[in-house]
């Protein structure tokens, strides 16, 4: 059995927990500084349009107006979420001549007041020629579909709007599908879903004095945000500090470069004055990123016993005007597919398509929800065919430890098939599922798979960790990771407080300032509690080697012979032979050069790989550590109405182990939440490219009546020890996926009514219904 | 106004909201702006002893209230129950919820001492969370002990 660990593994109570409960967390919202002027966005009203001429000269001469920014104030440098020789940027941050959705940028005003600003922006005038415009992505991919971006190299001739494709192959599937006992094709469809974070996109900047340009942007990194900054306004890095501000909630949609941080960057930098920019929620809902809506078509060959022989899969997804990450969300759904059951063969196209649509960005789970809810739905569509129950194939099919992936990563550790096992088993599943059920309301049974990486290559490739010991022996952490809420600077306390045997009460964190805190690799890239976790795990295990080695003197000891034990180092036996932190550190400072007791670590995740795998064909190394887990949704659903309710949610999951439970089941809880609210209810709805769902009151998300009873169980695969680095995997992100397919299975289950797309809307259970009734007849 | 006990004098615009004032003039930014137009209860403040939207009230309605933001309910350096329930249950993740939700609680335990679930999630069912799906808020708020009140 593994030694005893005091802090890690254990249920303590977020490090930030009381600033946030006192109201005393500053947000970026919150940031005020002395002389801040308002800033405001003036977007496009059309969807497709050429832009003939932009005169601000009347905006500029508003009293109290400060500065005003179109294209021409910028050094015209397109950025994009991810830029390779492919995927070349393809975003001005204020549009040059040509608009391309509605609420495109086209210019910035700063002002003393948010009004003056608002009428500011009343007084440019801006000439369009409207163009045509296409919104549908297999409208886009016809060869007669208005091109979108003429001038682009096009990646999938002769189709002219497609913004990035993915493709892969492994096996053989024609040949697999050849001797399949049976083969079922099918196509499902996920919603446009927003994150629906609390705190409106916000940003704080100001140019000061000295020419350093100091940001707080309300997001999930701080060094993805200063290189971008940096670049698209032509400052060298270390002109650039992005400071920590609380994000209020982030989900994916705070990752790339966006405008308004950009806009008031340079605003800043005309007028010399801090900026402010914070949107409205209608803003927030008409012009910043949501999620991917994707077509997933999925055709799958099974032997009679229910092992997949063969999976051809083809995502459509419409990424509207620019990329954002709609290339990168066909690249995961690729990944997404293949990770959590064994596939002799496997073929995957992805397309991302440009329409005249709002950009698009990653979503918690980021192409994970729609490609488990599509393959999750159909598995159960097999099994039926088979007169398999759900369990049985999934059981058969599951991944184990040490399997090879098609893109020559291995699953390492693997709990899966004990999710799917303990899933079933706590929830009753086999007694439960496939009971004819009868009645106004109706109960059903589901299950769901899914997989998740844990950490990628990405800028800026590694999380860095410093750890320093003061003269009284507390200890300060320095970390740039940016706590979202999700617990990061807990978490990292914890793997220090375990090292050095300091509670973590007495650890204070300096986090997420690209001036004074190490490089992160930021919270969105499902990392965090691995490749930091690391990073801090080594920097505390440097301090503790110095702090050792000065008392091994001192004592005149073997330091294999020394513990630690609250702040003081002893000899193991004789326990009066002792000194404190306190005294190491001032030994140190003595007999050392002076050195205080600065410990640093470094991490990085797949190691030895260049780069992050191709976005175009899936070779190269992924991750080196998957999640796995198996969730289970009971459901009624009411007959009369329509409506949908989800009772139940129980999720088993595969995280390597705990760092921190409490933190744990808050992530599965809030996963269950988003995804109830995918499956039930929540869609951004669209009409020829404006956003007709631009409140709380019209895009519904769970409230507290939603509440859904929600229970999380651990298969642990791994471990923590000290002194020796540890693999732990995901929990952040991977966890809306499994449960959203299962909320559809047990929708069938319940009253036989197969969902192909998301939210299941009462009116088509209704329909549905009827339809089958008719058939009856 | 008289906001968390102490008298405060202000000149403000006729259209200005409480949330403004709060956050802009009086420099308590604890209560946060979340849609500003009352959907989401990230705004919540007691308006004597009742929760009600800061960002749907103007300043001017609340002369002669009694206002309670989150600066006001720990005494001194002792936190309330309710926002020890709060950190030790997990009921706060990002935190932008949290003002709010601890004063919709707060109005409702004032009341009533031992509520039901049912009662909680009602007096918290206009506030608004995306990151804890509110098990364990609700938790928190059911397991508070404000004998000490």
């Amino acid at each position: 059995m593994s030694e005893a660990l005091s802090y890690v593994g254990q249920r303590i109570p977020r490090k930030d927990g009381c600033e946030k409960a006192t109201g005393k967390a500053t947000y970026t919202v919150d940031v005020s500084l002395p002389r801040m002027l308002w800033g405001r966005i003036l977007r496009s009203p059309y969807p497709h349009a050429r832009i003939l001429n932009i005169d601000t000269s009347k905006a500029q001469r508003l009293s109290g107006v400060k500065a005003v920014i179109s294209h021409r104030d910028t050094l015209g440098i397109k950025h994009g979420f991810v830029e390779t020789p492919r995927y070349p940027p393809d975003q001005y941050l204020l549009a040059e001549e040509r608009v391309r959705y509605v609420g495109e940028e086209i210019a910035a005003v700063a002002a003393s007041d948010e009004l003056t600003a608002e009428e500011a922006l009343s007084l440019i005038e801006v000439e369009y020629e409207e163009l045509p415009a296409v919104f549908d992505p297999l409208e886009a991919m016809k060869l007669d579909a208005p091109e979108i971006h003429p001038t682009h190299p096009k990646v999938d001739e002769p189709l002219k709007n497609i913004a990035g494709k993915t493709s892969a192959t492994w096996g053989d599937v024609e040949k697999g599908f050849g001797e399949s006992f049976c083969v079922r094709e099918d196509r499902f469809e996920s919603q446009l879903r927003t994150h629906a974070y609390l705190e409106p996109q916000a940003t704080v900047a100001y140019y000061d004095e000295t020419g350093k340009l100091n940001v707080w942007t309300s997001s999930q990194g701080a060094f993805i945000k200063r290189a971008k900054l940096a670049k698209t306004l032509g400052l060298p890095f270390s002109n650039v500090r992005v400071l920590k501000s609380y994000t209020g909630g982030a989900f994916g949609g705070k990752v790339d470069l966006f405008s308004h941080e950009f806009c008031a960057s340079l605003l800043s930098m005309k007028c010399h004055l801090p900026v402010k920019m914070v949107y409205s929620r209608e803003e927030v809902f008409c012009a910043a990123r949501h999620g991917q809506p994707l077509i997933v078509e999925v055709k799958t060959g099974v032997k009679k016993d229910g092992t997949l022989v063969a999976q051809q899969i083809r995502t459509i997804n419409n990424c509207g005007a620019y990329r954002g990450s709609g290339v990168v969300v066909i690249f995961l759904s690729w990944g997404f597919a293949m990770l959590p059951y064994r596939l002799p063969n496997l073929k995957y196209d992805g397309y991302a398509v440009y329409t005249n649509n709002p950009v698009r960005c990653p979503q918690r789970g980021h192409g994970a929800p729609q490609v488990r809810f599509a393959i999750e739905s159909q598995l159960d569509m097999i099994a039926q065919e088979l007169h398999l129950d759900p369990i049985q194939i999934r059981l058969t099919n599951a991944r184990q430890k040490g399997e090879a992936l098609p893109n020559n990563d291995t699953v390492g550790s693997c709990g899966l098939i004990d999710c799917i096992n303990e899933a079933a088993r706590v929830t009753n599943f086999i007694q439960k599922y496939g009971k004819r059920k009868s009645g106004r309301r109706r109960k059903g049974i589901g299950i769901g798979v899914s997989s998740y990486f844990s950490g990628s290559l990405i800028y800026p490739n590694s999380s860095s960790v410093i750890v320093k010991v003061h003269d009284d022996g507390t200890v300060t952490l320095l970390t740039g990771a940016s706590d979202i809420g999700q617990g990061a600077e807990t978490i990292l306390c914890q793997i220090v407080a375990e090292e050095l045997g300091v509670p973590t009460e007495e650890i204070s964190v300096v986090a997420a300032d690209t001036e004074t805190t190490p490089v992160d690799i930021g919270a969105w890239i499902s990392g965090g509690a691995r490749v930091s976790g690391n990073a801090a795990k080594k920097a505390a295990e440097s301090v503790r080697e110095q702090l050792l080695d000065v008392a091994a003197e001192e004592l005149e000891a073997n330091k294999g012979d020394l513990r630690i034990e609250n702040k003081e180092i002893f000899v193991l036996g004789s326990p009066q032979r002792k000194i404190s932190f306190s005294e190491a550190v001032a030994l140190s400072i003595m007999k050392r050069d002076g050195n205080p007791v600065i410990g640093e670590g470094h991490f990085r995740t797949v190691k030895n790989v260049p780069y992050h795998p191709s976005l175009a064909t899936t070779k190269g190394r992924w991750s080196d550590s998957y999640a796995f887990d198996a969730q289970v949704a009971e459901v009624e659903v009411d007959t009369e109405t329509g409506i949908v309710t989800l009772t139940h949610a129980v999720t088993v999951h595969d995280c390597g182990f705990p760092i921190n439970p409490l933190l744990i089941e808050g992530q599965v809880d809030g996963q269950v939440s988003m995804a109830q609210g995918q499956a039930l209810f929540e869609e951004v709805l669209m009409e020829n490219g404006r956003t007709l769902t631009v409140s709380f009151l019209d895009y519904k998300i769970p409230c507290a009546l939603n509440t859904v009873k929600s229970e999380c169980f651990e298969i642990i695969t791994e471990e923590y020890k000290r002194g020796a680095p540890y693999t732990t995997k995901e929990v952040g992100e991977g966890l809306v996926s499994g449960i959203l397919a299962a909320i559809a299975n047990a929708v069938y289950d319940a009253v036989g009514v197969r969902v192909r797309k998301l939210p299941i809307h009462p009116n088509f259970i209704l329909e549905a219904l009827r339809k089958k009734q008719e058939r009856c007849r | 106004m008289k906001i968390n006990g102490d008298y405060h004098e202000v000149a403000i615009e006729p259209q200005r909201t409480l949330l403004e004032v709060l956050r802009e003039d009086l420099g308590l930014t604890g209560t946060k702006f979340g849609c500003d137009t009352g959907e989401c209860g990230a705004c919540t403040v007691l308006m004597d002893g009742n929760p009600v939207l800061s960002c749907m009230t103007l300043a001017v309605e609340v002369q002669d209230k009694d206002i309670l933001t989150i600066e006001g309910i720990a005494r001194h350096a002792e936190l309330h129950p309710l926002q020890r329930s709060f950190i030790e249950h997990g009921a706060i993740q990002c935190g932008y919820c949290t003002a709010g939700m601890i004063l919709s609680a707060k109005a409702l335990l004032d009341k009533l001492p031992k509520p039901t679930e049912t009662q909680v999630k009602r007096a918290i069912e206009g506030n608004l969370c995306r990151c804890t799906g509110y098990n364990k808020i609700i938790e928190a708020i059911m397991n508070t002990d404000c004998g000490d009140k």
